[in-house]
């Protein structure tokens, strides 16, 4: 059924040599795949992404698909095949059940297992809004971050809490992007910056950006750029969070800004953001996908692809210095991503026309010497052919 | 929810021009425009007609040295140069929908409608609500936009009529959110227009912004609603920030007073309403000296009122609805509190000045426009409104009009497709030329028009420019903040 989407192979281009600095650079991505409705996706207007050991769900505009990554074999569900309502906008597998879950714009929470969708919705449930956002698994919850406040669901019990200004520290009730990991609850709040919930305490903790101002960020490194914010991710104790504003990483004491003007981010539109580590986050801009792949050395790869040619290029800054640019036949599928999943080595990029798998073959953390970086003229038929050959 | 849209939709569908109501048209030259022949449109049209889904079309962004129109001295921490300041640059649009093409076989063109028209308990305004009667005035005048539209041949391009598809947005639940998904992925309007209330507005534009539908805003003046970066959204009226700004310059500048006292009520239009008077007055060295909220509903303030003649403030500040504004007054005067009371919008009306009675006389009341200057547009409109619908035209029919008369332009000349829909609003290089004056859009898509200050003499509201009443204002510099400092430091 599925194809998969394989670019054509060309010769790429090393188009710079490399500039001065400490001569290190970061893994850079060269080898991509594409899914889209020609390859078997119900649509490509991809807003959600969660990946498993052996398969990628991916929530679209107007469908449910599951690629499987051996077989590149892509299944998909729509209304028709008892999919609760077509816009998929968040997606979240429980580890420990294996359960799907599935969050709706407009449409409530939906849960797929065993080949059947059970529903919630706001008139048959504790879920506070039918316009759904984000969703995180915790323990045996699921939170569902809404247009009207946050419910969590306790998947045992059936019990639902909801989370609003009455009994949650909510300057507005706007919830935007959910995440958990190691015993914290993040939610993006628009127009309430990033609430954390401990999960073992119960107590919640806000972040707002400390000028209180929505035209200007008065500091850069202070806090959250801006209360407008759209996702978290925390990871080895790091919180990464996305804004339309800009960006920000919070190591638990010192706060880091993230401004297009002032960094590798192509955009300061940021869609979501998804950490890989206390050193490494991408996030999904209106104008390309942007890598934090060193914190330290505030080294970035921002990816984009070329509107008129479709190829792509990924451009290495280093403190806004461009590095190193590398041209490749393929990258994203549009610049304007939605969405960004890291999966072992590979990453998954969900973009408003299409689905992107970058390859993270020999992939490493942080940067390394650059001198075995090279043009590779190996890679077998149909694929980018440069790569960071491993060090 | 769905049963009660259903019902709006027939109502309204076939209670006009679906049922041969004859809507009078005024002479051609106060009618909206329908150019589409304006060479800078006509670039616009050309530029977003080539791109494929893949390329955002070339065309200049609008660029501003300075945010609404900011005084150097009430801009926020004005002694720190900030790392950041946002909304100078008009945001774009970078996705693929100008690619979308036309569908066929339509039967209408459906523009959505989403305001407070029916009476719900909503926690979005704060208990019951109360914004029916504006929401209701600015359904009639986008219905009398789409009725007139109709009656100049529809959608010219297909010869289709217009269909407005109304929906309340004061229901249970955040309902506005799932109201615009309703309209966007159900009903598939091309544009919406709404809302009033400032918790459902943005609720609706964070929806918007997903399904990737322009919305023009004509009701709601929180000034945050356009503060937060969405290349879909539009408001054509000017908000809380401009009214602040002029209401400030006149207490302090003009007048000289020195201690405030500030009583709203206790929702978002009132909270946010007050919040540029308030930074705005510390700013200038006049620090508010209470502030007080009272619940939406209360007609005993009282403990508020004691508060504020405890705080020895010379004038008052009201922000909230009209009969709110008028019992407040009237038990101060009752209580012997004689200071000069200055009020919002709202108090705008008939009702106030009929609960308040002579205690009207002397009132002032910050304005988002001036409905008394001499256009025959304005003229032509309100007679027509009220012929319509047996009742007088208000702010919220007005600009109801003039914002669903710029979608109708809009899709008139970029066709049945979103996305052109807002490019065509997001670049146009004139103002509007509205019924409630000329609309032109800042870098944030605003209205940053003149507004007025109302005073209530002789039995009528007056409107006054900050030119009319001669309201000194402070130095607005003609470059951002980021680079005036550096700039200062090169030319010293």
């Amino acid at each position: 059924m599925a194809l998969t989407g394989y670019g054509l192979g060309q010769a790429a281009k090393q188009e710079e040599p490399l500039k001065s600095g400490d001569g290190l650079l970061p893994y850079v991505y060269t080898e991509w795949e594409h899914y889209t409705t020609k390859t078997g996706l119900p649509n490509d207007h991809i807003f959600s992404v969660e990946a498993s050991k052996s398969h990628v769900w991916i929530g679209t505009e107007d469908g449910l698909a599951r690629l499987d990554k051996k077989t590149r074999q892509i299944e998909t569900w729509k209304e028709e095949d008892g999919l609760p309502w077509r816009v998929v906008s968040s997606l979240a597998m429980s580890e420990k059940t294996g359960e799907l879950w599935i969050g709706m714009f407009g449409g409530g929470l939906a849960r797929f297992s065993g080949g059947r969708f059970d529903h919630w919705h706001q008139l048959n449930s504790g879920l506070i809004n039918d316009v759904v956002y984000g969703l995180a698994i915790e323990n045996d919850h699921v939170w569902i971050a809404t247009t009207a406040g946050a419910s969590r669901f306790n998947t045992v019990t059936g019990e639902w809490t909801i989370y609003t200004e009455k009994n949650a520290p909510m300057e507005e009730i706007w919830n935007y992007g959910v995440s958990y990991n190691d015993g914290k609850v993040y939610l993006g709040i628009w127009g309430s910056g990033v609430l954390e919930f401990d999960v073992a305490t119960e107590r919640w903790k806000d972040y707002l950006d400390p000028d209180g101002e929505m035209e200007i960020d008065l500091y850069r490194d202070d806090g959250i750029v801006h209360v407008i914010t759209t996702g978290t991710s925390y990871i080895d104790g790091v919180l990464w969070v996305s804004s339309y504003f800009g960006g920000n990483r919070y190591d638990g004491r010192h706060w880091r800004g993230y401004f297009a003007h002032d960094c590798g981010l192509p955009s300061d539109f940021i869609n979501a953001v998804m950490g890989r580590s206390a050193n490494e986050a991408w996030f999904g801009t209106d104008k390309g996908l942007g890598a934090v792949m060193d914190f330290a050395s505030d080294t970035w790869v921002i990816y984009t692809m070329n509107p008129k040619t479709h190829t792509g290029q990924a451009v290495i800054t280093r403190a806004n210095e461009v590095v190193k640019t590398v041209e490749m036949p393929l990258a994203i599928p549009h610049n304007y991503v939605l969405w960004t999943e890291v999966d072992g080595n590979d990453i998954w990029v969900g973009t408003s026309k299409g689905l992107a798998r970058g390859i993270g073959k020999d992939y490493f953390a942080g940067i390394r010497t650059p001198e075995t970086l090279s043009v590779s003229d190996q890679q077998p038929e149909g694929r980018n052919t440069v790569s960071a050959e491993k060090r | 929810m769905k049963s009660t849209r259903i019902f709006l939709v027939f109502f309204f569908l076939f209670s006009s021009a679906a049922l041969g109501q004859t809507v009078e048209l005024p002479d051609p030259e106060l009618l909206p425009p329908m150019e589409n022949d304006d060479p800078a449109l006509v670039e616009v049209l050309e530029k977003i007609n080539a791109v494929d889904s893949y390329e955002v079309p070339d065309l200049k962004l609008r660029r501003e040295q300075n945010y609404a129109g900011t005084a150097e001295d009430v801009e926020p921490f004005s002694g720190v140069t900030p790392f950041k300041e946002h909304f100078l640059e008009q945001m774009e649009y970078t996705g693929p929908g100008r690619a979308i093409p036309e569908p066929e076989h339509l039967e209408t063109v459906k523009i959505g409608f989403i305001g407070p028209i029916m009476s719900t308990v909503s926690v979005a305004t704060g208990g019951k609500s109360h914004e029916e009667p504006l929401g209701l005035q600015m359904l009639r005048g986008s219905r009398l936009a789409i009725e007139q539209a109709n009656a100049r041949g529809g959608y010219l391009k297909r010869k289709l009529p217009f269909e407005l598809f109304v929906a309340n947005d004061n229901g249970l639940w955040g309902a506005s959110g799932n109201e615009i998904v309703t309209m966007a992925y159900k009903e598939h309007v091309w544009a919406i227009l709404g809302t009033i209330d400032g918790a459902n507005s943005h609720i609706a534009i964070r929806v918007a912004l997903k399904a990737e539908v322009a919305m023009i805003n004509s009701g709601d003046t929180d000034p945050t609603f356009i503060e937060t970066n969405i290349p879909w959204v539009f408001r054509c009226i000017s908000d809380d920030r401009q009214m602040g700004y002029l209401l400030v310059d006149y207490l302090f500048r003009k007048r000289g007073f020195k201690r405030i006292g500030i009583i709203r009520g206790s929702n978002r239009y009132a909270r946010f309403g007050v919040r540029e008077i308030i930074d705005g007055s510390r700013r200038l060295g006049n620090p508010i000296a209470i502030e007080m909220a009272y619940t939406l509903g209360s007609t005993d303030f009282s403990l508020q009122l004691e508060r504020l003649r405890e705080a020895n403030i010379v004038a008052v500040v009201h922000w909230g609805d009209g009969t709110d504004a008028a019992m407040i007054l009237n038990q101060m005067r009752e209580e012997g509190m004689t200071q000069p009371y200055f009020t919002s919008d709202r108090a705008v009306t008939s009702e106030f000045s009929e609960i308040a009675g002579q205690n009207a006389e002397g009132v002032w009341a910050a304005y988002p426009w001036n409905p008394i200057r001499k256009d025959p547009k304005l003229e032509a409109f309100r007679r027509i409104f009220r012929e319509r619908f047996g009742v007088d035209a208000d702010t919220y029919a007005a600009h109801g009009y003039d914002g669903m008369n710029m979608l109708i332009w809009a899709t008139q000349v970029a066709g049945l497709n979103r996305a052109k829909i807002r490019d065509v609003l997001a670049y146009r290089s004139k103002p509007w030329p509205g019924v409630t004056g000329d609309i032109a859009f800042s870098a944030a898509l605003d209205d940053v028009g003149t507004v007025t200050l109302a005073k209530f003499e002789g039995g009528k509201w007056n409107f006054h420019t900050r030119e009319d009443l001669q309201i000194p204002r402070g130095f607005i510099p003609a470059r951002d903040r980021v680079t005036r400092t550096a700039a200062a430091a090169t030319t010293d």
